[in-house]
């Protein structure tokens, strides 16, 4: 191995980082290409929105590099990793909003999709005159719209901080023990090769069929959300066991002794996503969730996450079949047509 | 001591050339075992084990030859006890050796117990309590047994006894549970609070110009190891662990948990100034080095009341103490012959089910069995020449009368270890350097041993190296054999030597106070690892250590990623699904 001048693992965290970021971003770019940017689109609502997700982006990446480079200076002035005695903490937080965040994004992508044709007509519309059609579809025009004006922009906002300052974090710990120029090549490579997979994606999914891309798109940042929440309970579980052994459970390997033997379900001295760059169990980790020491709290989140997100979706479909939500009688008609009415106002205003 | 016939003669005549010299005597102790307050470094005070009220405990004094009685009162109230005769052979009397469910049961709280056993070896040996991790928290002591024939009484004027040690400011009960457990998986020693001298810090010894002190060293602590020089005066060495040396000249010598040395020192002509005495502790095995923490402890040669005491000069690079492989008893004794029986034990520490780190030799890590091997040696007839009975976890070898036994020790750990051999001396053949691996790859040749092996009982073994013993079996008896950092101890780095079982049986006469300490403590005495009397080969029910580290996958883990994989495909179907249903 060349790591002279290119240190591998510096590379696949740099690049699988990216990619996590570049996922986020590019299908929310064509997404929004193929929803607005048509002949039937609103090119104002496009550029707009197109403009919140480059914002969130920037700015994600502009506050990340503010962090790392304190996190830097730190390192250099104390020389201790003040970083690393609560990282846990800090990665389980950054997962579980990035999870939250996208589950819900998830599940508006789809319904706007499915209701792209009538969007317009039903926006318009609703700017002329209350709309007598069924409640709920209103009231989730309204939730609709609401995520809208902010999910594109904190999506890919909270995604690219916490993507871009792992990299940095880790990248900076390597950096110390790797000769220097084996770094800069390899971060340059690993964002180059990143972002060129998230063009292709963009690419890809701007052309194709709007429901199969939306579709396959939204069950791959599904199993990531599943994969994010898992990971949240279990950094929060492994800052609780580093505490308890007084240091870094990471200083350790992935021997034993690196995690709490009482609260593990498996455990494997290998195939470590974490440990050097992580290799191809890296990519295991950011797509499913893949950790080679489960906890309990890790596999039971994990679980919990789709059941609850299979009886969301679910309960949405009942929602939209038999007009009301499951176990509660339907509303009363001038519940309704109020409901309608701030939908209307609130779609005027978007 | 070339043969059996020679060495009988020796004795014969040894003992017809000393009755109208010598004349055997009983010293009888009474020893009230409770606790008292102290606070040896001046930092903080805690409860220790005292004797008859007082603390340090006293010294036991005898002459060679003498007949040697302890009367041991447990007034702890809450811990049970038992005491060990560091180094002495115990001939004939391997049940007042003292390690507790090895040689005897724990002597209960309010429990009386006698030892009684006659010393027939010279030299300075210590006593110390041999249950649960017990004797750092107090209950050690020097034990001295003056010799009318010493080869070297002409060159000193006066004899001066030294204990150094390291010392906690936790009780052990306390430590020891952080010490074994899943939250210490390095199995980090916990590290001592200070070093003592003599059990204080304000050591000072009042000497007269141009004398000469014969220094008997012992090292009493738990963990350990130190450097121990004289500013301004060299030592001649003249015994290790009871073994009287050719005199060797050291300017600072180093004595790990355990080990003793007995040195002259010349006092100078003037009397200007005063020296310091520095012992140092050896901090490569300390985890990590708290701020706070002095791991020096001076004393002073005093020969001037008035004269200021000198602060101790800090030396420069490492520390370069006398290598006791260098030394050749006095008594010329030639390495043993081809051995008998080669045991070889590999020093591994690694961790168990439970998560916390273990000690092992080979694959066994040391845990008590339920009957005192002892006992179980006594009552099982012909098979206790079978090692079975005595338990996979007590790792017992037996050895025929007479053997010749060698040793090799390879280290597999990269920490050193004082290995402790009980109810013999042993001749240390062989030790190699640090990081010589283990005896087998290293190609040393047994031409290579000296011819005149120096021997003791307690040995530093080094960080992966190895170190090859030669002792003959002639003290039918059960010997521990183990590394003497009490931790160690703890987490099972222990083996068992079972002498001459069947001359045991002949002439072993255990009295009923030792039985009434088992019968007061529930313990069985019959029978063996496991007390089962019937079937003497079944060790089902004996006491095992926690179970191995599952190596991967276990069921419960592969039903549960099983179970993951199979909802997050439900889960994303389900997506899919919602996803291409029709619009309503």
């Amino acid at each position: 191995m060349a790591n002279d001048v290119f240190s591998v693992p510096v590379f696949l965290v740099v690049f699988r980082e990216s990619l996590e970021a570049v996922i986020i971003v590019s299908i929310l770019l064509a997404f929004l290409k193929q929803t607005l940017d048509g002949p039937n689109g609103d090119k104002k609502a496009y550029k707009k929105l197109v403009r919140q997700v480059w914002l969130g982006t920037a700015l994600g990446l502009l506050i990340c590099l503010v962090i790392g480079g304190a996190l830097i200076g730190v390192f250099y002035t104390i020389g201790v990793n003040k970083w690393e005695l609560s990282e846990n903490n800090y990665e389980g937080a950054f997962c579980l909003i990035a999870s939250v965040i996208i589950t819900f994004v998830g599940a508006a992508l789809l319904r706007i999709g499915k209701m792209k044709e009538k969007w317009r007509v039903k926006l318009a519309a609703s700017l002329e005159k209350p709309l007598a059609v069924t409640g709920p579809a209103g009231r989730w025009s309204a939730v609709k719209m609401f995520f809208e004006k902010y999910a594109m922009f904190a999506l890919p906002f909270v995604t690219v901080l916490r993507e871009g300052i792992e990299a940095i974090v880790f990248v900076a710990g390597v950096s110390f023990q790797a000769p220097a120029k084996s770094v800069p090549l390899p971060v340059v490579v690993g964002l180059l090769v990143g972002m060129f997979v998230g063009y292709m994606l963009y690419r890809g999914g701007s052309s194709t069929r709007l429901q199969i891309f939306l579709v396959v798109s939204t069950c791959l940042i599904y199993l990531v959300a599943a994969g994010l929440f898992s990971r949240a309970v279990w950094a929060f579980e492994a800052q609780r066991w580093s505490t308890a052994i007084g240091g870094d459970a990471a200083e350790i390997g992935d021997g034993p002794g690196s995690y709490d033997i009482d609260n593990s379900v498996w455990h494997v001295n290998c195939c470590s996503p974490d440990l050097g760059g992580g290799g191809g169990w890296g990519f295991f980790k950011a797509i499913f969730g893949w950790t080679n020491s489960a906890t309990y709290g890790s596999v039971i989140s994990y679980n919990v996450y789709w059941i609850s997100v299979i009886l969301g979706f679910l309960s949405l479909r009942y929602c939209e079949v038999k007009g009301r939500r499951p176990f509660m009688k339907a509303k009363l008609e001038s519940q309704k047509d109020t409901v309608i009415t701030i939908a209307a106002v609130k779609g005027s205003q978007t | 001591m070339a043969s059996p016939r020679a060495h009988w003669t020796l004795t014969l005549l040894a003992l017809l050339s000393s009755i109208p010299f010598t004349h055997a005597a009983t010293v009888t102790y009474d020893f009230n075992i409770s606790w008292v307050t102290a606070n040896p470094d001046g930092l903080t005070s805690r409860p220790v084990i005292g004797i008859n009220g007082f603390w340090p405990i006293r010294r036991i004094e005898a002459n060679v030859g003498d007949r040697v009685i302890v009367n041991v009162l447990n007034s702890l109230g809450n811990q049970s006890t038992s005491l060990h005769f560091h180094g002495l052979f115990m001939n004939g009397s391997t049940h007042m050796d003292g390690p507790s469910q090895t040689t005897q049961c724990p002597i209960p709280p309010g429990g009386r117990f006698t030892y009684d056993f006659t010393i027939e070896q010279p030299g300075t040996y210590w006593y110390h309590s041999h249950t649960h991790g017990q004797y750092p928290d107090g209950l050690r002591g020097p034990l001295i047994v003056h010799d009318p024939e010493n080869p070297f009484t002409d060159m000193y004027d006066e004899e001066l006894v030294l204990t150094v040690s390291d010392w906690y400011h936790d009780q052990m009960p306390d430590l020891l549970p952080l010490f074994i457990s899943k939250v210490n998986p390095t199995g980090a020693e916990p590290v001592p609070n200070s070093a003592l001298l003599n059990e204080t810090q304000n050591l000072t010894i009042s000497v007269q110009p141009g004398k000469t002190y014969l220094f008997r060293v012992i090292n009493i602590g738990a963990f350990a190891g130190q450097y121990i020089w004289f500013e301004g005066h060299n030592m001649t060495i003249l015994e290790v662990d009871g073994v009287y040396t050719q005199p060797a000249r050291a300017d600072m010598i180093y004595l790990s948990a355990a080990q003793r040395c007995s040195f002259l020192v010349t006092a100078r002509d003037n009397t200007s100034a005063n020296f310091p005495v520095m012992a140092s502790m050896d901090t490569d095995l300390f985890d990590t080095l708290p701020e706070n923490l002095n791991w020096n402890v001076t004393g002073w040669l005093v020969y001037d009341s008035e004269a200021p005491l000198p602060e101790p000069r800090i030396l420069e690079g490492s520390f370069e103490p006398f290598d006791d492989m260098a030394l050749v008893p006095w008594d010329g004794q030639p390495l043993l012959g081809e051995p008998d029986q080669v045991i070889t034990l590999d020093v591994i520490m690694d961790n168990l089910g439970d998560g916390a780190n273990y000690a092992f030799f080979n694959n066994i890590t040391y845990t008590s069995p339920k009957v005192p091997t002892l006992y179980t040696a006594l009552t099982t007839g012909e098979l206790a020449t079978d090692r079975t009975v005595y338990g996979q976890y007590t790792h017992s070898f037996v050895l025929e009368r007479g053997q010749v036994v060698e040793l090799i020790v390879n280290n597999l750990d990269p920490g050193k270890h004082p290995f402790h051999l009980h109810g013999h001396h042993f001749q240390t053949v062989w030790r190699s350097a640090d990081q010589a691996g283990t005896f087998q790859d290293s190609g040393v040749a047994p031409a290579e041993f000296s011819a005149i092996p120096m021997r003791r009982d307690t040995v530093v073994l080094f960080p992966n190296g190895n170190v090859v013993l030669r002792f003959r079996a002639d003290n039918p008896g059960v010997w521990l054999f183990h590394c003497h950092i009490e931790w160690h101890v703890q987490s099972g780095l222990m083996a068992t030597f079972v002498e001459a079982p069947l001359d045991l049986q002949k002439s072993l006469k255990v009295p009923d106070d030792h039985y009434a300490a088992c019968r007061a403590g529930g313990v069985p005495t019959m029978g063996n690892a496991a007390g089962n009397t019937v079937d003497l080969l079944d060790l089902n029910g004996q006491n095992t250590p926690p179970g191995p580290l599952p190596a991967g996958f276990t069921t419960k883990g592969i039903v549960a990623l099983v179970f993951s994989c199979i909802i997050g495909i439900v889960g994303v179907a389900v997506v899919a699904w919602y996803g291409f249903a029709a619009d309503v």
